[in-house]
């Protein structure tokens, strides 16, 4: 079984330890604890027959003008950029931030995810789409387990490539 | 916090690229996770993926990756090392170690230590805190519990004291007893005052408005400690002025209070010379009297530095020989709360062996036509007659019972006697009372317990009940009258007050 070690990185607050609990453990919760250094998860799919285990790293989040570590990326066949669709904060400056995760990690492409679906409607949801300027690959809610499968088979066929 | 040992707090390990541990080098950190020959995967994930493509011969660190394992979670940074083959892993446990917030660099972990270290500190807060409250609860408790075993003694003191001035005695003998009266009743003041020290603080203390003679009590105060006086290298010495009122309105026991305990003080450290106590008039008017007391010493004297602590709690001049001394230190503290509660104002000038003079300055009111009369004695023209009433007296301390009884047989009252709350309650059942006397400490069945009773008494359920207590506090007062308690009588008690009270009951 081959295994692949793929990154979920974006703002604290913005979902990424929900986004792998509810895909490792189908749990979620609403307390929040903010996740400090790195953890990291298992979990084993199967694509096209074949079965991938996964190396999660849950990075814990940064703020704006904080960089992730470079050496976090080593090894890195995919990553996951989240940002909190309820917090303009977290996707204003998406473009920029996509860049330097794009530098630091030598990933080509980067799977970008909106969390929180939950908490907006649909024409808000269009609204935020609206201001960022690059295509968002994922709508999810961690809460309601929203397409958070789909996320990680996406992040788990980027690290295929 | 810095651990104690730097080896309990790393690891250093050697892998291969698989990931396989070869060797332990040192430290004791996590050692029960790390195992010669299996993979290093399994405890730290983060690794996989990583060891392989390490740059050669170069340092690299990785910071904050938690190593998760039986339910133990370490914070830890990994310094990696790569040289042919073999991979050194250096991990360090952050977890117990805290950084000065000088040191902190902004990162997400920095703050995870510093939010810990406070969280710690705050721990360690709760404890002491606990353990404050817990010594304050037993400072309480100790003077509730000493309260009341002083008051059960002392009111045998007072009570033998009046019961022996009553009779035929010497001149020299009525003198002798009046002082052991003075003591006494000094004595009371000064364990209520411990008591109440609290209640003081929070300006709770409550004055008696009643008609004082400033002189006399100063006369009284002075004679007393006169007839105490055994050093002969110490004259004392009083001045009073005429000039006084002879009736102002006060409180003549805490005014008495005061001066006992300047008086004390200058005579305790005055070796030879002189003490004296002053008292002159310096303002008046139509409604009011300003006095003032000065006490004066030929003593030690203080520094500045002692003379500007000396009203603090619990605070004798702190030389060398203060335990010689004794005391508790409360005396010059609740002094300056009295006179502040009497709108007064106390003042020290003090120079080292030389001596020192307190100036204490209380402004009295005057007396003017419907001044009542000192609110603790009973008019003897409105007393109730007690003849003939059926009064139970249960108290399970002979002595306390005797003067009880003794003071209840001068009405002419019909005594019945019960030694404990059990033998009370038999009595209640079986015999009419006009009223009963319970002294709330009793073996077999406490007072408050036998009062919580009353409604399934066979008779005597409709009678007043008066608790007879040594636990002399307002709180206790309120506890009891609310269980159905009709009055409450705090021990010591003056022959008077009990009388007054069962007449009030009546």
């Amino acid at each position: 079984m081959i295994a692949k070690k793929v990154l979920l990185v974006g703002n604290f607050g913005v979902g990424k330890t929900s986004l792998i609990r509810q895909f490792v453990l189908n749990e979620f919760s609403e307390d929040y604890i903010s996740t400090i250094g790195v953890r990291v998860s298992t979990k084993i799919v199967s694509l096209n027959g074949e079965q991938i285990k996964l190396l999660i790293w849950d990075v814990a989040g940064t703020k704006d003008d904080e960089k992730v570590p470079k050496a976090y990326f080593l090894g890195a066949s995919a990553a996951m950029y989240v940002f909190d669709l309820n917090r303009e904060e977290t996707y204003l400056n998406l473009k920029n931030q996509l860049e330097v995760v794009k530098q630091l990690s030598g990933l080509k492409e980067i799977l970008v995810v909106g969390n929180k679906k939950d908490l907006l409607t649909a024409n808000e949801i269009d609204q935020v789409k609206k201001i960022i300027e690059i295509p968002v690959d994922l709508i999810t809610s961690a809460k309601e387990n929203e397409n958070v499968e789909d996320a990680f088979t996406i992040l788990a066929k980027q690290s295929l490539k | 916090m810095t651990p104690a040992k730097i080896e309990n707090v790393f690891l250093e390990v050697i892998t291969n690229q698989q990931g396989i541990i070869k060797n332990i080098l040192a430290g004791k950190f996590a050692i029960e996770e790390f195992v010669v020959d299996t993979s290093i995967f399994e405890t730290c994930p983060f690794l996989f993926g990583t060891l392989e493509l390490l740059p050669e011969k170069e340092s690299f660190l990785m910071e904050g990756m938690v190593i998760t394992s039986k339910n133990k979670e370490y914070n830890t940074d990994v310094e990696l090392f790569k040289d042919g083959e073999e991979i050194t892993i250096l991990l360090h446990n952050r977890t117990s170690v805290y950084k000065v917030i000088t040191e902190l660099n902004q990162n997400r972990n920095d703050l995870f230590f510093m939010k810990r270290e406070i969280s710690e500190k705050n721990k360690e807060l709760a404890i002491l805190r606990k353990a404050s409250d817990k010594a304050n609860e037993e400072k309480s408790r100790f003077l509730a519990i000493m309260s009341h075993e002083v008051r059960n003694p002392l009111n045998t003191i007072l009570g033998y004291t009046n019961m022996i001035a009553e009779e035929n005695l010497s001149d020299k003998v009525r003198e002798y007893v009046s002082y052991l009266a003075f003591s006494g009743k000094n004595l009371k003041v000064i364990v209520d005052d411990i008591l109440d020290l609290s209640r003081i603080e929070a300006g709770k203390l409550e004055l008696a408005l009643e008609e004082i003679n400033v002189n006399k009590i100063v006369q009284s105060n002075f004679i007393n400690f006169k007839n105490q006086h055994t050093n002969d290298f110490v004259a004392l010495e009083i001045s009073t002025s005429t000039k006084i009122p002879a009736t102002l309105i006060g409180d003549g026991v805490r005014v008495n209070q005061i001066l006992a305990n300047l008086m004390n003080n200058a005579l305790k450290f005055t070796k030879e010379g002189k003490v004296s106590v002053q008292t002159e008039i310096i303002s008046e008017n139509e409604k009011s009297a300003e006095i003032r007391f000065k006490i004066t010493d030929t003593g030690r004297g203080m520094t500045d530095e002692q003379t500007a602590k000396i009203f603090e709690e619990y605070r004798q001049t702190e030389l060398d020989d203060n335990r010689v001394f004794g005391g508790a230190g409360l005396g010059l503290s609740i002094v300056k709360r009295l006179v502040g509660a009497m709108n007064g104002s106390i003042t020290v000038a003090s120079k080292l062996n030389v001596g020192t003079t307190f100036y204490v300055e209380i402004p009295f009111k005057k007396v003017l036509n419907t001044v009542k009369k000192p609110i603790t004695e009973v008019e003897k023209s409105t007393k109730k007659s007690l003849q003939g009433k059926r009064i139970l007296l249960a108290d399970d301390d002979l002595l306390n019972q005797k003067i009880t009884s003794h003071i209840l047989n001068k009405e002419e009252v019909i005594i019945t006697v019960a030694k404990n709350g059990l033998e009370a309650l038999e009595i209640l059942n079986v015999q009419d009372f006009d009223l009963a006397i319970l002294d709330i400490n009793m073996p077999e069945i406490t007072g408050d317990t036998l009062i919580q009773q009353k409604a399934t008494f066979k008779k005597n359920n409709q009678i007043p009940f008066l608790a007879l207590t040594g636990n002399a506090t307002q709180e206790h007062k309120e506890n009891y009258l609310k269980i159905g308690f009709t009055d409450v009588i705090f021990k010591p008690y003056k022959f008077d007050e009990l009388i007054g009270k069962i007449e009030g009951c009546l």
